[in-house]
């Protein structure tokens, strides 16, 4: 190795210190704690499958997750294919519409949709008021809110990521398949769909992940009506105090995580794509 | 085709692609309405409008001058560090090329894809033993954490674009490591180095699941009132405040639209 090289692997030092120390440490030690506490053993997980409450808390978040997840993509979908269609004008202006949200603060859209959907909020005066209902819908503090809520919060990156992809097709592969005489729906049945399984498989994939661990929207459109696990977690850590039961499902939560890349990272078109990097 | 079947294929979705767009970009824009309201719950404005909610926000008392400035002394140091960290760390994998730092890069990354929960869960724990639990080292420690792969994510893209020739050149002429460093890699990432800073700023100003577990009554980030402020009541200063912070996006991203990128265009 030579002098330069020795130099460069000391500017890398900090950076890993920092990692193991105050973060992949931190994690390991939620594993840990999870056969620890209360007393060693598997005694935190016999317990997660045994108890309603948490089944119950689970089954939401799946539900919650998957559904978000499929609404998210079929509706970014949308959004990218008519993106990477536009003229370049419009294309800007669309792009604004996606990256505005994109930067804004989690919060501040949970909030904008207690405001639209709450019994005396925005929709439901506009709503009464036209005479269309005689009494105020309940939009929100329910699945169908927080469903609402995510899917407005995942929609901006499954848009850029599915743009990025579709990008990238080549239009000679599109242009060839017109030419040879295939139809519209055709072509995008058997050529652009396909073509964009890896971009699909990708938006999918962060969304979900992303929908499994998610905490602020849930909460504040569920007002804990709709439990998912990581309101559920933080009550035993800031409530009840149960260590035990919320390393547990932090473990159980990172494995599901774990897996999901994994099966991700199989797929080559994946690989390439985590390896190019996400922005 | 007929026009109708043609509009079918053709109009509907595009239309009803901007329908979507519209369901993104509107809903925030009603924080705005709500905001001007002249009454002291949330609603839309009746009898007119009204910056009281806005004057509200001024008010030192009501704490949220105080988040603000709370937020922003965090965010800045740990953008600095988060920053300087991610730097040296793209720098150094970019030379030394291994297995080492690319197993480095997937560790550093992870906050991307690790449920903030978990670490929130774990940092609870640690800070609990070290005392730092609702410290402003605590705090900005996490921060920190959170920022560097946005960090590593923007030096790196801007590291792709360097040409390892001038370095070489560097080396050949004898500058030493440090110099190199320092005077040859540095300024060329000016950019990259400057974006990656920015993006840090806004994980650590917008950050607020860890926060949430490690802060108290003595450090209240503007993300943690907001979040209290929403699980509480319905006072209109919410709005007010969200909509700033919308508007101050809305601003920075128009900057980079209209100028940013049009100064860049001519180059691709």
């Amino acid at each position: 190795m030579t002098r330069f090289q020795r130099w460069a692997l000391a500017l890398t030092l900090p950076a890993a210190v920092l990692a193991i120390g105050l973060y992949v440490f931190p994690i390991l030690q939620v594993l840990a704690l999870s056969f620890l506490e209360p007393k060693p053993g598997f005694g935190n997980y016999v317990s997660l499958f045994g108890n309603a409450a948490i089944g119950r808390v689970v089954r939401t978040t799946v539900i919650v997750s998957v559904l978000t997840t499929a609404i998210t993509v079929v509706l970014a979908y949308v959004v990218a294919f008519a993106i990477v269609q536009m003229r370049r004008e419009l294309r800007r202006v669309a792009l604004f519409l996606v990256m505005v949200p994109f930067w804004i603060s989690v919060l501040v859209r949970a909030f904008s949709w207690i405001t639209i959907l709450r019994r005396n909020g925005v929709l439901n005066t506009a709503l009464t008021q036209t005479g269309l209902i005689s009494e105020p819908l309940d939009l929100v503090y329910n699945q169908f809110g927080v469903i609402i809520g995510m899917v407005h919060y995942m929609m901006p990156f499954a848009i850029l990521l599915l743009v990025a992809n579709l990008g990238d097709i080549d239009r000679r592969i599109i242009q060839a398949a017109r030419s040879l005489g295939a139809q519209p729906a055709t072509v995008f049945w058997r050529v652009w769909l396909p073509l964009s399984l890896p971009g699909i498989s990708i938006a999918s994939l962060f969304t979900i992940i992303f929908s499994l661990g998610f905490l602020v929207t849930p909460a504040i459109l569920g007002a804990g009506r709709v439990l998912m696990i990581a309101e559920y977690i933080s009550v035993q850590i800031s409530s009840t105090l149960r260590w035990g039961v919320a390393t547990a499902l932090s473990t159980l939560m990172l494995v599901a995580v774990g897996i999901l890349v994994a099966i991700a990272m199989r797929h080559p078109a994946m690989r390439a794509a985590f390896g190019g990097g996400r922005a | 085709m007929t026009p109708v079947r043609r509009l079918a294929q053709i109009g509907a979705p595009k239309f009803f692609a901007w329908l979507l767009l519209a369901f993104l970009f509107v809903p925030i824009l009603v924080v705005i309405t709500v905001s001007l309201t002249d009454r002291d719950y949330l609603s839309l404005p009746q009898d007119g409008i009204s910056l009281s909610h806005y004057a509200s926000l001024l008010d030192w008392r009501a704490g949220w001058l105080a988040s603000m400035l709370t937020s922003f002394v965090i965010a800045l140091i740990s953008s600095l560090l988060a920053t300087t960290v991610a730097a040296a760390y793209a720098i150094g994998a970019w030379v030394y090329v291994g297995r080492w730092p690319s197993m480095l890069r997937v560790v550093l990354l992870s906050p991307l894809i690790v449920p903030p929960i978990i670490y929130a869960v774990g940092m609870v724990k640690l800070w609990s033993r070290f005392g730092l639990l609702d410290s402003w080292i605590g705090v900005t420690i996490v921060h920190v954490m959170l920022a560097i792969p946005l960090a590593v994510l923007a030096i790196g893209a801007s590291l792709s674009n360097l040409d390892p020739r001038m370095v070489q050149a560097a080396r050949s002429l004898g500058a030493r490591p440090p110099t190199i460093f320092l005077r040859v890699i540095v300024p060329n990432l000016a950019s990259g180095i400057g974006a990656g800073a920015v993006l840090a700023f806004i994980t650590s100003w917008d950050e607020i699941t860890v926060t949430l577990f490690i802060t108290g009554r003595h450090i209240v980030t503007l993300p943690r009132r907001i979040w209290t402020s929403i699980a509480d009541s319905v006072d209109p200063a919410l709005a007010a405040i969200a909509s700033v912070l919308l508007l101050a996006t809305l601003l920075a991203l128009l900057v980079r639209v209209l100028f940013v990128e049009r100064g860049r265009a001519p180059s691709r």
